[in-house]
């Protein structure tokens, strides 16, 4: 495997702005730091030139519908001709053997199934052993299911993972490139180590090689951009135009020893500063960090380890972990539409927290110390908030603190 | 027993039964698919993103045998399977292959290997993947995730992919270091050799004396010795059945080979025998420990009884264990056990190998112990 050094040309249009510097040596093919568990570091942008110097011209990256199989039956004539001749000049055997080869390797020779065979039945009489556990398995949820379907979490994972397969644009400007790399992120929950014992994967995108750092940022959907901040009982209609994401912009990705601060905006702040300044004070062997700005940056000029987790932090301190689980060339079964990316493909179902008066409607207001309620906090739709804590022309009644209140479900 | 573990066994399955049809052909391939059924591993009322989960953890399962170190029948194996498994899921948009950066060229490598071979078919089955394009071109073969989902643990059990070892061609490492390549070539450098020392010598018919520095019969002996060596690897996978009756026969057996070891291992058992066929008699309270003379082993002559010679092995594997083990050799083993630890009580320590003589420090005291117990009685 070629160890190639950090010079490498593909990254070389990157002069007149901060380079980030990778702490390790330089790998370009991708290889386990880690067995299973992480790549070493390496530039995505090469890696992306070191597939497609491989595959140029052979068609493989093309974006276009592949040409439909020939079926057995069908007789036409010039093209069968022209596939043998092409089958012929690969392999470097004679036109008489690739059209052989072409009725012995059909597709017909590996149906196992009867014509009129349902194939969703498992047939009788089977070896394998795959069959036997799934015929357990089948038996079972007839015994122990009254009706068998998917429910909603399947339906929706099932969704998301697929909606986008094949969509095209309808301007052609937005068609992604041939060769274009993918790359698929998982960010996780914000972890607060004394709540959460795990680390769960929250959602998981794709984005293209292309796309800026920034745009992943964008996309993020996280409840506490939405948080709105504010004692609210005494002004419950007066509702803050601001949302928290609106009035705290800032944000870095960490990468690689490289902190890519937001700096789209005048309030966007610094935040890596206080952890460079701390690094710094002391020797405590983390090594140089830099920083960088993250609307320079995009996917593939990166120095990343895949499966390595990184990190992603906003509003000051919601801190996500972020791991980039595969980098792989675009296919034509891909989503082709630019604008769609960064692209949802997962995410985790969460129950909304519902109303407690009314058991209906997602709650929207949380109270504290609050006389009428049975519980602190207590969480109410708007109208049961309402109803219960203001008399009928707008008065508050008792003593409380309120909240408006986003629900993590919010994005379901 | 979870989907993966049971698509393993039916691939697996497939694959020994086609490595046992000994040949490569796409037409002995289908007949074995047809015989098995294996399309109808979809089936069963999967719905959509089950399908999709099975699906791509068939193609994962299959794809493992298609990179080496698997045989080459195996591999070939694998294409077929890859191409029936494409061909038959059920998923709409079919679900892809994975390939990642570092195996690819050694794919093409293959691919041009078949065609050199002639396999039409096998080649062709390849070519038709790669049109169809069937191929996810990755940076690795799996998804790759630090952090498991739904469990944090910092150590993860790393799971060694285990690798059959009935598909993969055993390990040779003497092979591999002396090859026919190697062999030729060193055949041709000897006779060139030999003619450029006549070439120079005056007498045309003879070589110089004085340019005698190197073993005539050099190249034949490294040859033998090859040969050898292959035969005892032969014999060793496959063990003629007259090597596996236990005891003095099978140590006989093993002696008539050239085997340094062998001989003298012979020699110092007969020492041992004529040191230990007197033996003193114990007292009543001891006699479960009587040791007793046992003359029907031809090699070692071996004077304890099963439970001293289990005691004594005991006693000598603290020490002993860490260097026996570097010299396993099958049941060299016990003889070389036996030796170390009589060596020491013998005086005679002739043509001993340096570990031995480190060794004999270390476990002075063990025969002082064994000596005491005889003793005692």
């Amino acid at each position: 495997m070629a160890e190639d050094s950090r010079g490498d040309p593909a990254c070389g249009g990157m002069d007149g702005r901060q380079d980030p510097v990778p702490s390790s040596g330089g790998f370009t093919f991708p290889e386990y730091e880690l067995p299973e568990l992480n790549t070493h570091a390496f530039h995505v942008a090469a890696f992306g030139e070191l597939w497609r110097g491989r595959l140029r011209g052979e068609g493989d990256l093309s974006l276009e519908e592949p040409p439909a199989p020939a079926l057995p039956g069908d007789r036409r004539g010039t093209d069968s001709g022209c596939e043998d001749a092409a089958v012929a000049r690969d392999l470097g055997c004679s036109l008489e053997t690739a059209a052989e080869l072409r009725a012995v390797c059909g597709l017909d020779k590996l149906k196992c199934l009867e014509e009129g065979e349902d194939p969703e039945v498992i047939p009788e009489n089977t070896d394998l052993v795959t069959l036997g556990v799934r015929k357990k398995l089948l038996k079972h949820r007839e015994e122990t299911l009254t009706i068998d379907r998917a429910c909603r979490q399947e339906t929706f994972a099932y969704e998301m993972e697929s909606h986008a397969i094949g969509k095209k644009p309808e301007n052609s400007a937005d068609m992604v490139e041939e060769g274009e790399l993918i790359l698929s992120v998982n960010i996780f929950y914000p972890v607060i180590f004394n709540k959460h014992k795990e680390h769960k994967p929250y959602q998981t995108m794709l984005v293209l090689g292309s796309q800026k750092l920034t745009e992943l940022r964008d996309s993020i959907c996280c409840v506490s951009d939405l948080q709105i901040g504010g004692e609210l009982s005494n002004t419950p209609d007066q509702a803050p135009e601001n949302i928290s994401k609106d009035l705290y912009k800032s944000a870095f990705f960490y990468f690689e020893g490289t902190f890519y601060n937001d700096k789209r905006y005048p309030e966007c702040r610094d935040l890596s500063r206080t952890i460079i300044e701390w690094s710094e004070s002391h020797d405590r062997g983390y090594g140089k960090f830099q920083t960088a700005k993250m609307e320079d940056f995009t996917f593939s000029d990166l120095y990343i380890k895949v499966g390595f987790p990184y990190l992603y932090c906003h509003q000051g301190d919601c801190e996500h972990v972020v791991v980039i689980t595969d980098i792989r060339l675009v296919h034509h079964d891909d989503c082709l539409d630019k604008t769609l990316y960064p692209l949802l493909i997962k995410k985790h179902w969460l129950w909304t927290r519902k109303c407690f008066v009314c058991k209906m409607f997602t709650a929207r207001w949380v109270t504290n110390n609050d006389s009428f309620a049975p519980q602190d906090p207590c969480f109410f739709c708007d109208v049961c908030f309402r109803m219960l804590h203001y008399d009928a022309e707008g008065n508050k009644l008792g003593e409380f603190l309120a909240y408006p209140y986003v629900d993590p479900g919010t994005f379901n | 027993m979870g989907a993966p573990a049971a698509l393993k066994e039916d691939c697996e399955a497939l694959l020994s039964r086609f490595q046992e049809m000994d040949s490569v052909r796409f037409e002995d391939f289908t007949e074995l698919w047809r015989s098995m059924k294996f399309g109808t591993i979809f089936c069963g009322r999967m719905r959509n993103l089950e399908k999709n989960t099975f699906t791509k953890e068939a193609l994962t399962s299959a794809w493992r045998y298609f990179l080496p170190p698997y045989t080459f029948q195996i591999r070939v194996g694998a294409l077929y399977l890859l191409y029936g498994l494409y061909n038959m899921q059920l998923c709409q948009p079919k679900q892809k292959i994975r390939v990642s950066l570092k195996d690819w060229d050694e794919i093409l490598k293959f691919q041009q290997d078949l065609i050199n071979a002639q396999h039409f078919d096998a080649a062709y089955i390849f070519r038709k993947l790669r049109l169809d394009r069937a191929f996810h071109f990755t940076a690795m073969p799996k998804l790759v995730c630090y952090l498991k989902e739904l469990s944090y643990r910092m150590k993860k059990k790393m799971q060694r992919a285990e690798i059959t070892e009935e598909f993969k061609d055993p390990n040779d490492r003497v092979l591999k270091l002396i090859t026919s390549d190697v062999l030729e070539e060193m055949m041709n450098v000897h006779d060139h050799y030999q003619r450029m020392k006549r070439v120079i010598s005056a007498d045309k018919s003879n070589p110089e004396k004085s340019l005698n520095l190197i073993k005539d019969d050099f190249f034949d002996n490294i040859k033998d010795i090859v040969l050898e060596h292959q035969q005892w690897h032969k014999d060793r996978k496959n063990p003629p059945l007259k090597l596996k009756v236990k005891g003095g026969e099978e140590k006989s057996e093993r002696n008539s080979q050239h085997s340094e070891r062998c001989e003298r291992a012979e020699s110092l058992a007969k020492i041992k025998s004529k040191a230990f066929s007197v033996v003193v008699q114990a007292s009543k309270s001891r006699r479960h420990r009587q040791v007793k003379v046992d003359f029907s082993d031809s090699e070692s002559g071996q004077v304890q009884t099963k439970t001293t010679r289990k005691r004594r092995n005991k006693e000598t594997l603290k020490p002993a264990g860490r260097k026996v083990s570097s010299r396993d050799r099958g049941d060299m083993q016990k003889i070389h056990m036996e030796d170390k630890s009589l060596s020491l009580s013998m005086p005679v320590v002739t043509e001993e190998e340096e570990e031995n003589e480190s060794f004999s420090e270390t476990e002075f005291t063990a025969p002082k112990r064994r000596r005491k117990q005889r003793t005692k009685s």
